[in-house]
């Protein structure tokens, strides 16, 4: 079995390999760099799950999981997280906003449905060019790169203004190497204040700022004083009960709700009352490390809306959500088999579907070099965002069809037969739901390296 | 590009408990590559491995930590989903399933799990794994052979010399000096006692 999985399983995230070949925006946000001309060898591997699967005992390193997973029965495992979860990381005074893929302070954090979160660029970074991607904490499948959570965003700004501060000059250093941003996230007040290239911004931010924190119009970043970096319970509140957010939960648009105030689960795909973006995916759980926070921060607040909404004795599941996510994950699987409509690399700068299935818009006057691309579903309802890396799109920008990603056209590119593509698919089929297609690509050496391995 | 200042951290953390972890990690050789790692691990109580201290070659990939780590045995191991010959390991978590959470502390912590709950359905030896199967007393008689013979050789080897140097009339606190200076080989220090 050694042989089947020595390669890397993941895409070379960096775009070492892939960067340069893909025209995709995902991809070419990692990759700019890497000009150089290595012929690309490309294997198709079946993963057969022929890897043994122990459990792991040790647990992920989520330094606070959601109480109930943390709860350990089986004796090995009391050892390993006394020796695993014993001591945190003691840079920060709370550990608990510290990204678990960086081990940095949060910085631009990204919350995904399962109610994990990570740096914009850690998020993005780990998700997988071609299939659906999956948590780093709890693994489970999700297939959007959600936008920045700005509540947390600002939170973080107020809670450690010195870190987060310096995260951001290191973070505009990498991404100035690569030539490729996160989306800017500017104050409500200051945002009058910048010229140029923000200006396109306002639109979207004006309607961000009014993310369930009215305070954010009296903060003012530039003005650091004892007041302004307090953080008020406007700030964490919820848009809809206008409260101090219980169990908040935050949407793939970034914007955060009570649980109990988004409409309970149907067919019907959840829409943000902030920003009206729609929701895709599972229904989102609670954030439990921002629920943990304000339990810590608002002690007596948040008693008191705990109190007041088991009074009210609201129907929603007080657990959180998390039993409502697992009967969708039979979609999951399907999806997984079928690459023949994946736009490889390719994320959808509205929706942030990453990869993007079967119709790909591509922007013909963005100039950037990450480009600007929509979905389908985002080309038909005509967004109004700006681009997923701060693309500065406009709706008067003219959209074509583009299937240069595609995955056949991807094959034949590399100059792989599609017949044999449909032999791998087809057998990949049989093999079932653990299976899974790995593209490899690799520049010569390093598959060398692999072999070595092998 | 690996992210540096993440594996930085995660050495620090690592080694900061290694006590009570039973795992520890290092620059290879002590060279200056922060690519290229050697990690420890205590062998689980209650095991054929107890006792033993095996140590494990890392390699950083260029995409660590959104890529696994590569992991092999460098101390010889008698073990299902570890192969006898070159050390390579048999583990999903180093393979398909790893995720960007996990750390490499986490990764060796998941190795000592794997030492003291063998997978033999799953094999990366196929002879061991038989073995496990088949003749379970054998199995384990052989692992505690290896660990005895492999990965306690620093100590065990030690003494031995240390005893055969005191037999042949040198004070023992000499003999270790002598072992310690020429880094355990017996026949230099010898060389050394007889000239010192």
């Amino acid at each position: 079995m050694a042989s089947l999985v020595t390669s890397s399983p993941r895409p070379k995230p960096r775009g070492a390999a892939l960067g340069p070949f893909i025209p995709g925006p995902f991809s070419r946000a990692l990759g700019t760099r890497h000009s150089q001309s290595h012929r690309i060898r490309i294997s198709i591997r079946l993963l057969i799950p022929a890897t043994c699967r122990i459990p792991i005992l040790v647990p992920l390193p989520s330094r606070r999981m959601a109480s109930g997973e943390s709860s350990s029965s089986h004796p090995t495992e009391k050892k390993e997280e006394a020796a695993a979860g014993g001591a945190g990381f003691d840079d920060l005074e709370d550990p608990r906003f510290q990204c678990c893929v960086c081990l940095e302070l949060l910085y631009k954090p990204v919350v995904i449905a399962c109610g994990h979160m990570s740096c914009f660029w850690c998020v993005h970074k780990a998700m997988h060019f071609a299939r659906e991607s999956h948590c780093a904490i709890c693994r489970q499948p999700y297939t959007h790169f959600p936008s920045i959570c700005q509540l947390l965003h600002h939170l973080l700004l107020k809670l450690e203004p010195v870190e987060y501060k310096k995260r951001e000059k290191e973070v505009l250093e990498q991404e100035r190497s690569v030539d490729t941003f996160s989306p800017q996230i500017i104050e409500f007040l200051n945002s009058k204040n910048n010229n140029g290239e923000n200006g396109k911004d306002w639109d979207n931010k004006f309607e961000d700022s009014k993310t369930g924190s009215l305070g954010e119009v009296s903060v003012d970043d530039n003005t650091i004083n004892e007041d302004s970096m307090k953080i008020k319970l406007d700030d964490v509140s919820c848009p809809i009960c206008k409260e101090l957010l219980y169990q908040p939960a935050v949407l793939n648009c970034g914007h955060v709700y009570c649980i109990s105030c988004l409409p309970s689960v149907g067919d019907e795909a959840l829409k943000c009352q902030v920003c009206g973006g729609l929701h895709p995916g599972d229904f989102p759980n609670v954030c439990l490390d921002l629920e943990h926070f304000l339990e810590e921060y608002f002690p007596a607040e948040y008693e008191s809306r705990r109190k007041k909404l088991q009074l009210e004795n609201i129907q929603c599941n007080p657990e959180g959500s998390s039993s409502s996510t697992s009967c969708k994950k039979g979609t999951f699987v399907q999806k997984t088999l079928d690459l023949s409509n994946v736009h490889i690399g390719v994320g959808c700068d509205s929706c942030g579907v990453y990869p993007i299935r079967g119709q790909r818009y591509k922007c013909k006057d963005c100039t950037e070099a990450i480009g600007f691309d929509l979905c389908g579903e985002c080309y038909d309802s005509t967004s109004k965002l700006p681009g997923r890396f701060n693309q500065q799109h406009t709706p008067d920008h003219r959209m074509e069809l583009d299937n240069t990603s595609l995955f056949d056209a991807f094959l034949r590119f590399q100059g792989i037969p599609a017949e044999g593509l449909q032999q791998l698919v087809q057998q990949m089929e049989l093999i079932g739901a653990d299976g899974m297609v790995q593209i490899v690509a690799a520049a010569d050496d390093e598959m060398e390296d692999n072999h070595e391995d092998a | 590009m690996v992210d540096v200042s993440r594996v930085q951290k995660e050495l620090t953390e690592c080694n900061r408990d290694s006590d009570i972890s039973g795992v520890s990690i290092a620059l290879h050789d002590g060279g200056s590559s922060i690519t290229h790692l050697t990690g420890t691990i205590a062998g689980p109580r209650d095991s054929p491995y107890e006792g033993g201290t095996f140590r494990i070659d890392i390699r950083l990939p260029g995409g660590y930590p959104f890529e696994p780590p590569k992991m092999q045995f460098i101390t010889k191991v008698w073990h299902p989903n570890i192969s006898s010959q070159n050390g390579a390991i048999c583990l999903d978590i180093l393979k398909d399933q790893w995720s960007p959470a996990l750390t490499l502390k986490t990764a060796l912590l998941s190795l000592q799990a794997l030492l003291s709950a063998p997978a033999p359905d799953d094999p990366q030896d196929a002879v061991v794994a038989q073995q496990y199967l088949r003749d379970k007393a054998t199995f384990v008689s052989t692992a505690r052979y290896w660990t005895e013979a492999f990965a306690k050789s620093d100590s065990t080897g030690m003494e031995e010399k240390v005893q055969k140097l005191v037999e042949m009339g040198f004070p023992e606190d000499m003999v270790r000096s002598a072992l310690k200076s020429v880094n355990g080989d017996e026949n230099m220090a010898l060389e050394k006692l007889c000239s010192g």
